[in-house]
């Protein structure tokens, strides 16, 4: 089943590979990383593919001291966020 | 679950720290500035190249600084201190292999949430990404096992970084957090800017949430108390005993819980889980609401989770938002402060019957010290010196056989009192932890119990002991095998042994003597007694070597993927 997560960071060192390998060691495949910058922010979209539930993923990225929000978003969204 | 929230949202107030000197200071000295102005009085650490101007600022510094003879003892060291003191460890090594090194003890801190902050030397910016002498990328190599990290750019930087990243290691859910620091910013001279750190608000649940947790009380018949090492890092015992004794809801504890309950609690019923007391686990079992604190469904802790308190609602209250939902789902999530959240659940509950049944199952399952045979039963051994040294001991324990057996026969009276890893399982554990804990608790008398296996993974530190004298006592319980490791390939390996002989164990009092540590050797029953009187009244280090029969398994123990109402070696 795939998500997207919408993701704003403090543009610090690490925080990509951070958020990036979160998802992967949580047990996530990556489809689709899009990352842009904004001032002192990351603005990162992420597509996801797993069977786990995403929303506990999501609180493990918000937990992330350089994530400053996580939001789930996508065609999946109101059956994972139920 | 409620009590999270956006963090822009609960963000509040800066944290007012300014740096010491508007004089350009450098790096290095803006490194023992700031870890002075948090009240550091210890460092465990190792010099090298890369840290050297580290070590330099250190001559002029009223800083202690602990020489360990390996990396990884510094950072297991910093994590006893650390759970023994409830204050932040902090260690330090050089680049390269110095900071590999650490990187075990950085694991272990992060799965048993310790706060604890990481110091290591880099090679110059200018040589960073040139596969220089002594260079890795620690920062990669410690994302998974760290809280927070930072590589260090400017000199001016260093003093808020390093303020920023203790708050980070205490706050919330604690942990560790890496500072790597380029010798060339070492060097540097600078003024140091203001620190910016914005503090995150502890959230705090919803009144509608408690509603609902107490309704379930309320329904409750047979309500169970499931109490994790949340409760000790979370400065949580009182409230958790209070809760214990205004409901009186019966308790079981984790590895990591041991001590949040009062052990000579009525209605308290040991550890659960792979080693856990037949009551314990059979309580969880039959129970029908858990109330889950601090507490993470860890495996070892429930067995098959599919058949994990079957029958059971559950209310989990923690200080992580992640836990909550993560591997059993929760009727009820509480995020927060454990001091706040369990007096604000207190709620009478009729559970006569239920308190009764606890009582039969406890009685029932008394742990037995009438081994057969003249040879040392550890068990007894453990028992015997935990309760003639009572409240001032601190166990570490080191991991393996005897880490259970501590587990299961040592009197706990609070969380700090026992030291073990329990979520990396880190053999070498002991020893460093408890150097570290006794430093940190000079008042305290540490007792090191390890294992002819985890003792030689830092038998070096013997030689920090003989150095600064700290009286660590060290209770070697030698089986000549690895025990927990045999144990498994007699039971579930069709006795095949594979690569767990250690018949040709050194004579470990002699190692103990050749660092300078006095020491003797005990193997008959008998000789018991005269052993935990020495341990207890030589003011000293002191070397135990303790052999046990090789044969001498760990009971119960719950099969791997089986359910914890499925033990081995317990009569239902």
């Amino acid at each position: 089943m795939t998500c997207s997560l919408e993701l704003a960071l403090d543009r610090a060192e690490g925080a990509l590979l951070r958020v990036l390998g979160t998802i992967e060691r949580r047990g996530w495949n990556v489809v689709a990383v899009n990352a842009a910058t904004h001032a002192d922010a990351y603005a990162v979209r992420v597509t996801l593919d797993g069977a786990r539930d995403a929303q506990i993923l999501c609180r493990q990225l918000e937990r992330l001291v350089d994530v400053r929000q996580v939001r789930l978003v996508g065609a999946d969204e109101a059956a994972r966020c139920a | 679950m409620d009590g999270g929230g956006d963090k822009q949202a609960t963000g509040s107030g800066a944290a007012a720290a300014e740096p010491a000197a508007s004089l350009p200071r450098t790096g290095a000295q803006h490194l023992l500035d700031a870890l002075q102005a948090e009240g550091v009085d210890t460092i465990f650490g190792y010099p090298g190249g890369a840290i050297m101007p580290v070590y330099d600022a250190l001559v002029d510094s009223t800083l202690k600084h602990i020489l360990v003879r390996h990396e990884q003892g510094a950072a297991l060291a910093a994590d006893g201190y650390a759970r023994a003191s409830g204050r932040v460890g902090v260690c330090m090594a050089t680049s390269g292999p110095g900071a590999t090194n650490l990187l075990t003890g950085l694991a272990n801190a992060y799965l048993d949430s310790v706060p604890m902050i990481a110091i290591t030397g880099q090679v110059p910016t200018s040589l960073m990404g040139t596969d220089a002498f002594q260079e890795v990328d620690v920062f990669g190599m410690s994302l998974p096992v760290v809280k927070h990290s930072y590589i260090v750019r400017r000199a001016e930087d260093v003093y808020a970084v390093v303020r920023e990243a203790f708050a980070i290691a205490r706050e919330g859910r604690p942990g560790p957090v890496l500072i790597d620091l380029p010798k060339d910013v070492a060097n540097a001279r600078a003024v140091a800017r203001a620190v910016r750190r914005v503090t995150r608000a502890a959230p705090s649940p919803h009144e509608l949430r408690f509603a609902e947790a107490r309704a379930l009380l309320s329904h409750a018949k047979k309500p169970l108390l499931y109490v994790g090492g949340g409760v000790g890092i979370g400065n949580a015992e009182r409230e958790l005993r209070e809760f214990a004794r205004l409901t009186g809801i019966p308790a079981v504890s984790t590895l990591k819980g041991l001590g949040a309950c009062d052990p000579d609690e009525a209605h308290y019923l040991g550890m659960l889980g792979m080693h856990g007391n037949p009551a314990a686990n059979y309580a969880v079992q039959e129970c029908d609401l858990l109330i889950v604190a601090g507490a993470r469904f860890d495996d070892r802790a429930t067995g098959r989770l599919a058949s994990f308190a079957p029958e059971a609602r559950v209310i989990h209250l923690d200080a992580d938002p992640a836990e909550i939902g993560k591997l059993r789902a929760c009727d009820v999530g509480l995020v927060g402060d454990l001091r706040d959240l369990l007096p604000r659940l207190v709620h009478p509950v009729a559970i006569r019957a239920w308190q009764r049944r606890c009582r039969v199952l406890k009685q029932q399952h008394a742990w037995r010290y009438d081994a057969p045979g003249e040879g040392i039963y550890a068990p007894a051994l453990l028992k015997q010196l935990s309760e003639a040294g009572g409240n001032r001991l601190i166990v570490a324990s080191d991991v393996g056989q005897h880490q259970m057996w501590v587990a299961q026969h040592w009197r706990v009276p609070y969380t700090a009192a026992h030291l073990s890893s329990g979520g990396l399982g880190t053999m070498g554990y002991g020893l460093p932890a408890a150097i570290g804990a006794q430093l940190a608790r000079p008042g305290s008398t540490v007792v090191c119990v390890s294992g002819d296996g985890s003792i030689m993974m830092n038998v070096q530190e013997l030689a920090t002991l003989r150095r600064y004298g700290i009286p660590v006592k060290i209770v070697l319980l030698d089986n000549s095998s690895l025990g927990m490791v045999r144990q498994w390939q007699e039971l579930f390996f069709e006795k095949r042994y594979s690569e767990v002989d250690l018949s040709d164990n050194p004579d470990f009092a002699e190692v103990a003597r050749a660092f300078g540590i006095p020491a003797f050797a005990i193997e008959r029953r008998d000789e018991v007694e005269g052993a935990v009187q020495r341990l207890l009244r030589e003011p000293g280090p002191l070397f135990c070597h303790v052999k046990i029969d090789a044969r001498e398994n760990v009971w119960p123990l719950v099969p791997p993927g089986k359910s914890n109402g499925e033990m081995m070696g317990c009569a239902a």
